[in-house]
């Protein structure tokens, strides 16, 4: 259907707005993490990696990284195992309190954030728990874990129902039809439950705020250092850990596509 | 019979909490037969075929496969296999891969399933090739094709068809109803098949079942069936018919409103009251000389053209019309609105002893 002539401009000024206050940003953060100068100031009158270099050899930046992406990740392996089962219990099983679930679930997700993490802390608190940021996993894992599975809960309303019940009938037991047919189904699904994962777990600061303790994730130091003591150091972090997420996303396309490459070839050479 | 039937169901109940979806049900099934449940939907087929193959679990009654007890067997562990509606192929799974599903859960060796799924391919008339296809590759007829192949490298003991052919259109039903029957001749298997489609019953089945609101109507073969309906239900659903109803003083003298009967015929009960039935095709236009056992005048409402035969719907002196059907080459010229003698004879008609 070709879009008509009030259509087009609509979508012309949509696409000015994405990239004026999306993408034009982004790169005034990208000169900001290169000028010499301390402070941004157009033009620029100096261009240097200095901060980047800086940044590489401080020992507090790697700590941020480790602690942001240790985080990160063991939130996406948990969440994606969490979606997995959640999803079948949400969209395939039909059980008793199913429609309980499945509107708890949403719960956290409607919670503002900052509440949420608030509300954790209170609770690690009077468990005599210290929070570090082994509790800011539990604290994403309460909000990224019902997304993840509503993710991947869509994926599995997507398949016939009648695929599990013939592998059944055919003499396949439960855990081989979940190895051999829910879960090749489902992979599209927990593969970008997992992206989401990670990268909300990447990039969240009010539920870290609130749980990390002592410890700080990337977001929270760049925070930090917004509101005592700017330092150049902001940008350049900023901006790694844009690239950072960037290079993750890139990575795990790659790894999927190669392994459909893989899998058709294997079927042509059957 | 009942000594060598291979699948027998006994007093089998169906309750989904208040609803009762099977009300008791009896039946034998023999092997090497190819036996249609035939059913409106909400008749019950649905329900009583996932009890069959282990779906669902029966609230009583037994259910027996040779000398063995089934009921309570997990779907998994019983040697039937099912071609569901939706063909549950596996889409991420090539033709090859899906043909050899059951072999593969058998452990048995490559090169065997390999071998055996070739072989199915042939049986089933596509080309080997086929073999590396993605489902998605297919057309619809195909994948009935590769459907039935997985169900057959299963080699169970009993093969059960959930309407498989109820998404295709006209003409590729017709030719896989063929290949269907043919199919069954050739592999010698129990074949057990729901419909709703009567066409689909009459051109592939042994036997027909009947059923309706959970119970079995009538079981029957085909011809009896279409021939000999034990009720009102059976004759509709059966095709087109001609319903007239009529009361027996003696058991053998006929009588009803509008109708001219010149015979005796036995059938009804004394002061009995019933149907009797007489198919479109085999009611005649009469003229004023000949002679038929019964005999009932109307006028032409309506023409159809069916194809190779025509239809005629005549108002009759019962408040349903009159359904004729004859051959395109026996034609009544300018047949609306003309008035009409239509006769019938004793050895075409059949008497449903039910008011």
């Amino acid at each position: 259907m070709p879009a008509s002539r009030s259509t087009r401009i609509v979508l012309f000024i949509y696409g000015l707005l994405v990239i004026g206050f999306l993408y034009l940003p982004l790169v005034s953060v990208g000169f900001a993490s290169v000028s010499r100068a301390r402070y941004l100031s157009f033009p620029i009158k100096r261009y240097s990696s200095k901060w980047y270099a800086d940044a590489l050899a401080s020992s507090t930046v790697k700590d941020l990284l480790w602690t942001s992406l240790s985080v990160a990740v063991i939130v996406t392996i948990i969440s994606v195992v969490i979606a997995f089962f959640g999803a079948l219990a949400f969209a395939r099983y039909n059980w008793r309190y199913r429609t309980a679930f499945q509107k708890l679930i949403l719960l956290p997700i409607f919670f503002p954030q900052t509440v949420l993490g608030l509300a954790l802390l209170m609770w690690f608190n009077s468990l005599g728990i210290i929070p570090t940021w082994k509790t800011a996993v539990v604290a994403h894992l309460v909000w990224i874990a019902p997304i993840a599975t509503l993710i991947v809960a869509i994926r599995a309303y997507g398949f016939d129902p009648a695929l599990e019940e013939a592998a059944r009938d055919m003499g396949a037991g439960t855990p081989t039809i979940l190895r051999e047919i829910t879960l090749p189904l489902l992979m599209p699904g927990l593969v970008s439950a997992g992206l989401f994962a990670f990268l909300l777990s990447w990039g969240n600061f009010p539920l870290s705020l609130f749980t990390t303790g002592a410890d700080s994730t990337l977001p929270e130091w760049l925070y930090a250092k917004m509101v005592s003591g700017y330092s150049p150091l902001v940008p350049t972090l900023g901006i790694m850990s844009v690239v950072g997420s960037f290079v993750i996303i890139m990575a795990a396309l790659c790894v999927a596509w190669m392994l459909r490459a893989n899998k058709e070839s294997k079927i042509a050479q059957h | 019979m009942t000594e060598s039937a291979l699948l027998r169901l006994r007093g089998v109940v169906k309750k989904f909490s208040a609803f009762t979806a099977l009300h008791g049900v009896d039946l034998d099934i023999h092997e090497g037969e190819f036996f249609t449940i035939v059913g409106p939907s909400g008749s019950g087929k649905s329900t009583l075929i996932r009890l069959l193959v282990g779906m669902d679990e029966v609230t009583s009654g037994e259910i027996h496969l040779r000398d063995q007890r089934i009921d309570q067997t997990p779907a998994n562990l019983r040697p039937t296999c099912m071609v569901f509606q939706s063909l549950a192929l596996f889409p991420h799974m090539s033709v090859g891969q899906n043909i050899e599903f059951p072999l593969k859960l058998r452990k048995e060796p490559a090169e065997k399933r390999r071998d055996r799924a070739l072989e199915l391919l042939d049986l089933l008339r596509l080309p080997r090739d086929y073999y590396h296809k993605r489902i998605s590759q297919c057309s619809g007829g195909e994948r009935q094709r590769v459907a039935l192949a997985r169900a057959l490298a299963f080699d169970p003991e009993i093969l059960f068809f959930d309407e498989p052919l109820s998404a295709l259109d006209y003409r590729l039903r017709k030719t896989l109803e063929k290949e269907l029957k043919d199919l069954h001749h050739r592999t010698g298997k129990t074949f057990v098949y729901i419909t709703h489609s009567l066409e689909e019953a009459m051109v592939m089945s042994d036997r027909i079942a009947i059923m309706n609101g959970g119970r079995f109507e009538q079981i029957a073969v085909a011809d009896d069936i279409y021939g000999k309906p034990v009720s009102r239900f059976v004759a509709e659903f059966m095709g087109e018919v001609n319903l007239f109803e009529v009361t027996s003083e003696d058991g053998k003298t006929l009588s009803a409103p509008g109708l001219t009967v010149n015979t005796t015929q036995d059938g009804l009960p004394a002061n009995g009251k019933g149907l009797l039935m007489i198919r479109p095709e085999y009611v005649q236009f009469a003229s004023a000389t000949d002679r038929f056992d019964y005999l009932v005048e109307g006028q032409v409402q309506e023409e159809y053209a069916l194809g190779s035969r025509i239809q005629y719907e005549i108002k009759g002196p019962q408040e349903d019309l009159i359904t004729i059907e004859k051959l395109r080459e026996n034609r009544l010229e300018n047949a609306v609105g003309q008035h009409v003698r239509l006769g019938f004879n004793a050895d075409h008609i059949h008497l449903i002893g039910e008011a």
